[in-house]
């Protein structure tokens, strides 16, 4: 695939990485290889060895690899991002409604992935299917969690609530390893396992691109519901005032506990799409839920658009930065956008 | 302003509020000082350093007593966290701006000790003066952006602030990166601050530096600056229309708190001897820090230290009984326990206290959010 | 009402703390007195954490070599099996008292101090992370007891200068020697055409100092015609690894050298597939690819994955008492032993031994056998330890295992073959 460059001595490109091992930044000499374009899934990228015909001038060479590496982390960040968004938009409905940060969030994702995980292996069913199983199963888990603990701590003064979603996180991870032992698992035979997608110069993964397309379509299912439904409005009723929400005869104690499990629910989802690429262990759920923090608080406390946004830029400001800067910072740069854009919009993106 | 009906909700007037930034947190720890500021503040105006007194004395005779490493061990760490409870305090409780991101000026301090030790040779001492005088410099240079911010907005800031930080000391070869800081060995003494023999050195040098560190907290709790911090918490925008700067008043808060963050970074390096970026600026530091105050009580001068009093021997002990079976069963206890701890007393272990001491006279506003909570129960 | 529920709750919480804590100081003091006949040895792992996974296994194996020693088992060749208990020291048991370092530093440092002081434990092994053997090791330094480090492989381990510090494992130094031999071999033997050479590791002293490693010996292997084109580095935690591998491909590498957990090693090899990175070899450091959980999780993916590891259950057949000994491992564990496992197994195997031929727990005399003599170890495929002056075992021999057929197979060095080696991916199409 890297015909022109097979030989580092001919390929100016070459010639600078050797120059400097340090730097594994330079751009790929080729990306753009005609004979795999466009071809739908199958993987048909001939082997090391190339054909010397499709020998390009080093310029247009170059040019064009760039462009092509550059869409293929564009495109694979934008993809995390939507996952990330999905995450984010849980803990941002909880955190806008009740204002409680639900420290126990990454721990939700890591309980849907084990069910996804263990649904798989001893019934078989693929997490392409399972999804609502393991919907179902965070929405209690969020749910009783709303109506054993946090509703004695939701109006609570000072951080009581974030201590108790701290605990709850600290027994969820350990619970896991009890009764799961921390052995990294993986989800290797699924439907989606190893299915690819190739346009032009990126190749995108079937399992990224499923979990993509599912956490928009679910971020897009709460957004309408929380707009349109009954129970919807009556979440953002009580998100808005609670006491003047309870006069007018909504059940705010049923609409926190149904948040929290709308909340849960999100994560629910995304654990399931997660599953099928991602490695599942009791600590799985920890990254995530960091990320999240930053989704939540740059798209605006609650707003669902807003975490979708801020999980699309998150998304891509990791894979650039990472790409550009080395790719131990690529954290790093997710962090200083949120710090530069507060700078702008300092409550948030979407906020006012 | 407001209309997303996602965002900020409007808190009906007088009702107290569970905001962060706003009433919040006036109601627990200093306990309505904000609303009735004269008579109880004069009342205890000395109670607290004789408290301090009796337990530093307390403190000071136990290692003596139970001669054992372990439990000096549990005695130093719990020391370090208090007074980084203490100091999280004052910026958090007084001043209410949540910060989730002290282990970076901890980590700041540790680093300054090992490395001026470690590349330059220069007594650790030396080193803790710089890394306090860096920590400062940082939460000044760093908070000017971030004050900007409200509420949660800030909470997550802090934690960017600290995991940049993080990022920087792993990937920064003069430190040593992500290898870490083996402290080279030394003579023992006062002046290399290293002691091999015995750990007593350790507990009374942190003894003493926690003392200063309580008596800091009160100073700062009495003196204007106090009340300012106090009535920024109320509302900024009430305390801005008295003439306070918020900016300043907060900025000054944050930097004795990074200060004295800083110090009790340095002693950690000095006293483990080994550091790397993934303890000392781990999340889990300033998770602690959180953890312990809210759980002995925010706002408060004896929250931290009854926090960590609670926390450090806990995890300690959990961990020594059954951390051994490799099944985290320690951690689930641990976890459980603060669940339950915050499910039912909300309002940390001072309030609870408290709210004995003046039931009676106590009947207002945190007897109703007691209720609330403990209704179900 | 409410108020009697908080005070029942702060009492069982106080209640709770005065028993742990009273629990845990007699507890030191009861044991120390009890049984003299007991040898004590504290065994500190990472029973929490994100390496909870590896640290079970090796809390496991270490309960193998408790119960190899103290109970009869004439029918595994290695020292100390045959009789019940210690027989320099009239048959005395053995016990190991674990530990949990939750990957921290600090409290790798306390466990190992409580260890000494409250537990009396006579030597200490771990710690699995180089960053908690360092402090731990530096304990047993000042309290003067020997430590001996299973499968901890930074090479700054035995540079400190310490005393009381012996370590097993090949350190990466050596490791890093290794992988370009075999290269080398690879280029003799099959005509491989190895020569762009990049490491990929993970941002923590494990991963840093083996790309440090790799700098250092590649001055040295220039003249067989490697280059070193590429370091890529990549957080402690990630969630993707897109960009990693895109720079990985950029490079065009022949072999990438790995330091990686089995998380991100899963990560990265779905991928290099999913990218169509395709190089010639992948030798990974002692770390996430020797955890047979790597071959479970990703079937035929694991395929040509290679890397240094002490043993392989592709040598039970040729190493009789690895199989003895991964019999009784395995039905704890429910899986096959690997590298760091016997390596953990071994330390715990050689502190006794050399307790056991001090003829007492004096740890003077217990390091000057630790120091001077050379052990048996039948399990390993040098089939001894030695330490030298540093605390380095000599022998500190691996073989390179390659996943072929769903089993890591060795390939080299060639008088420990069990499958020939497959000197290039084949295309990821064609598997």
């Amino acid at each position: 695939m890297h015909e022109g460059c097979q030989n580092p001595a001919t390929c100016p490109m070459g010639r600078v990485l050797s120059r400097r091992p340090g730097w594994g930044a330079v751009p790929e000499c080729n990306t753009g290889n005609p004979a795999t374009t466009g071809k739908g899934t199958k993987t048909n990228v001939p082997s090391l060895r190339g054909d010397p015909r499709r020998r390009r001038s080093p310029l247009v060479h170059v040019a064009v690899g760039a462009v092509g590496v550059v869409l293929q982390v564009l495109t694979s960040g934008l993809m995390m991002g939507f996952v990330y968004a999905l995450v984010a938009v849980g803990l941002s409905i909880i955190w806008g409604v009740m204002d409680v940060i639900n420290f126990a969030h990454g721990e939700f994702l890591m309980v849907s992935m084990y069910s996804a995980f263990w649904l798989y292996t001893l019934l078989r069913l693929d997490p392409l299917f399972s999804w609502p199983i393991e919907m179902a199963i965070v929405f209690a888990l969020g749910y009783l969690t709303y109506k054993v603990i946090i509703r004695r701590v939701v109006d609570a003064p000072g951080l009581a609530a974030l201590l108790a979603t701290f605990g709850l996180s600290l027994v969820l991870r350990n619970l896991a390893q009890f009764l799961w032992t921390p052995n990294y698992r993986f989800l290797n035979e699924t439907l989606v396992t190893d299915k690819r997608l190739i346009l032009g110069p990126v190749v995108l993964g079937m399992p990224q691109i499923v979990a993509a397309i599912g956490s928009v379509v679910m971020t897009i299912l709460v957004f309408y519901f929380v707009q349109r439904t009954r129970m919807g409005r009556a979440i953002q009723a009580t998100s808005l005032d609670k006491d003047a929400a309870k006069l007018m005869g909504i059940d705010t104690e049923k609409v926190y506990a149904f948040t929290f499990g709308l909340g849960g629910a999100c994560v629910g989802v995304a654990g399931a799409l997660l599953s099928s690429f991602f490695p599942v262990h009791p600590e799985s759920g920890a990254l995530y839920s960091l990320l999240a923090f930053v989704i939540v608080a740059l798209g605006g406390f609650g707003n669902i658009k807003g975490a979708l946004q801020a999980g699309v830029i998150i998304g891509v400001a990791e894979a650039l930065g990472g790409f550009y800067l080395g790719t131990q910072f690529k954290y790093a740069v997710v962090f200083l956008i949120y710090l530069l854009v507060m700078q702008v919009r300092p409550s948030g993106l979407f906020g006012w | 302003m407001n209309e997303s009906p996602w965002k900020d909700r409007k808190e009906p007037a007088g009702e107290p509020t569970r905001r962060l930034t706003h009433g919040a947190l006036e109601r627990t720890g200093s306990d309505g000082q904000a609303l009735r500021p004269a008579q109880p503040v004069r009342r205890r105006a000395r109670a607290p350093e004789l408290w301090l007194l009796a337990v530093s004395a307390v403190v000071a005779v136990l290692p003596l007593a139970v001669n054992n490493v372990n439990f000096h061990h549990v005695l130093i760490m719990f020391l370090i966290f208090a007074s980084l409870g203490e100091a999280w305090n004052i910026i958090t409780g007084l001043a209410g701006q949540t910060s989730f991101g002290h282990a970076a000026f901890f980590g700041i301090g540790a680093y300054a000790a090992a490395v001026a030790y470690f590349r330059h040779g220069i007594s650790p001492w030396i080193g803790m003066a710089a890394g306090a005088v860096i920590a400062t410099a940082v939460s000044a240079v760093v908070s000017y952006p971030v004050f900007r911010l409200k509420g949660h907005y800030f909470a997550i800031a802090t934690l960017a602030v600290a995991e940049i930080i993080f990022q920087l000391f792993v990937s920064w070869s003069y430190v040593e990166g992500a290898t870490g800081i083996s402290i080279p060995v030394a003579a023992e003494g006062l002046a290399t601050f290293q002691f091999h023999t015995s750990k007593l050195p350790y507990c009374y040098i942190t003894l003493a530096a926690f003392v200063g560190t309580v008596l800091v907290f009160r100073r700062v709790e009495e003196s204007r600056l106090g009340y300012y911090l106090r009535a920024i918490k109320g509302s900024e925008e009430a305390a801005m229309a008295m003439g306070i700067n918020p900016a300043r008043y907060k900025l000054y808060a944050m930097m004795i708190s990074a200060f004295i963050t800083s110090i009790f970074g340095s002693i950690y390096a000095q006293y483990i001897l080994y550091i790397d970026p993934f303890m000392v600026f781990a999340l889990a530091i300033s998770m602690k820090i959180v953890l312990l105050t809210v759980l002995g009580g925010l706002g408060s001068v004896w929250g931290p230290v009854l926090g960590a009093a609670i926390l450090i021997p806990l995890s300690e002990y959990t961990r020594i009984l059954l951390g051994g079976t490799g099944k985290g069963i320690d951690l689930i206890v641990f976890g459980a326990l603060i669940v339950v701890v915050a499910c039912f007393q909300p309002q940390g272990i001072v309030g609870l206290m408290r709210s004995h001491g003046r039931r009676r006279a106590e009947r207002g506003v945190s007897g109703d959010a007691r209720r609330d909570a403990t209704a179900v129960a | 009402m409410k108020k009697r529920c908080v005070w029942v709750v702060i009492g069982v919480v106080l209640a709770t703390l005065l028993l742990l804590g009273g629990a845990a100081f007699p507890l030191g003091k009861s044991a120390a007195l009890a049984a003299p006949q007991v040898v004590k040895i504290g065994a500190i792992f990472p029973l929490t954490g994100p390496a909870a996974a590896t640290g079970v296994k090796l809390k496991y194996a270490v309960e193998v070599a408790q119960e190899i020693i103290n109970g009869a088992h004439p029918e595994i060749a290695i020292p100390l099996a045959k009789d019940a208990g210690l027989p320099g020291l009239g048959g005395a048991k053995v016990e190991f008292v674990f530990a949990d370092h939750q990957a921290n530093p600090e409290v790798a440092k306390s466990e190992a101090e409580r260890l000494i002081q409250n537990e009396k434990v006579v030597a200490l092994i771990g710690c699995y992370h180089s960053s908690c053997t360092k402090p731990a090791s530096q304990v047993a330094e000042r309290y003067g007891i020997p430590f001996v480090a299973g499968s901890s492989s930074s090479a700054a381990l035995t540079e400190r200068g310490l005393k009381w510090f012996t370590r097993i494992a090949p350190n990466d130094d050596m490791e890093t020697k290794f992988f370009f031999d075999y290269l080398k071999f690879l280029n003799q033997k099959y005509n491989a055409g190895i020569k762009r050479v990049g490491v990929v590791f993970i941002d923590n002293e494990y991963g840093v100092h083996a790309a440090e490693m790799v700098q250092k010996w590649i001055e040295t292997y220039k003249k067989d015609g490697f280059e070193l084109v590429a370091l890529v580095k990549y957080p402690t935690t990630v969630s993707n690894v897109d960009t990693e591998v895109q720079k990985v491909k950029a490079a065009r590498l022949d072999a990438i050298f790995h330091a990686s957990y089995i998380g991100d090693m899963t990560l990265f090899v779905k991928k290099y597939k999913e990218l169509n990175v395709v190089p010639k070899a992948v030798l990974s450091y002692c770390g996430g690819f020797q955890d047979p959980q790597f071959v479970i999780n990703l079937g035929k993916d694991a395929e040509y994955f290679a890397g240094s590891n002490a043993t392989t259950p592709a040598l039970f057949a040729k190493m009789d008492v690895v199989k003895k000994i991964n019999d009784l491992y395995k039905a704890k564990s429910g899986v096959d032993i690997d590298g760091p496992t016997i390596e953990d197994f071994s330390s715990a195997m050689i502190i006794a031994d050399a307790i056991n031929r001090a003829g007492s727990t004096d740890p003077v005399k217990v390091l000057d056998v630790l120091k001077t003599a050379t052990f048996d170890a039948p399990y390993f495929v040098s089939g001894k330890v030695k330490f030298d002056a540093k605390g380095q075992n000599e022998y500190s021999a691996s073989v390179m295992v390659q996943v072929l057929g769903g089993k890591y197979e060795a390939v080299w060095p060639e008088e420990f073959k069990t499958a020939e080696a497959v000197p290039a991916f084949p295309a990821w199409s064609a598997r």
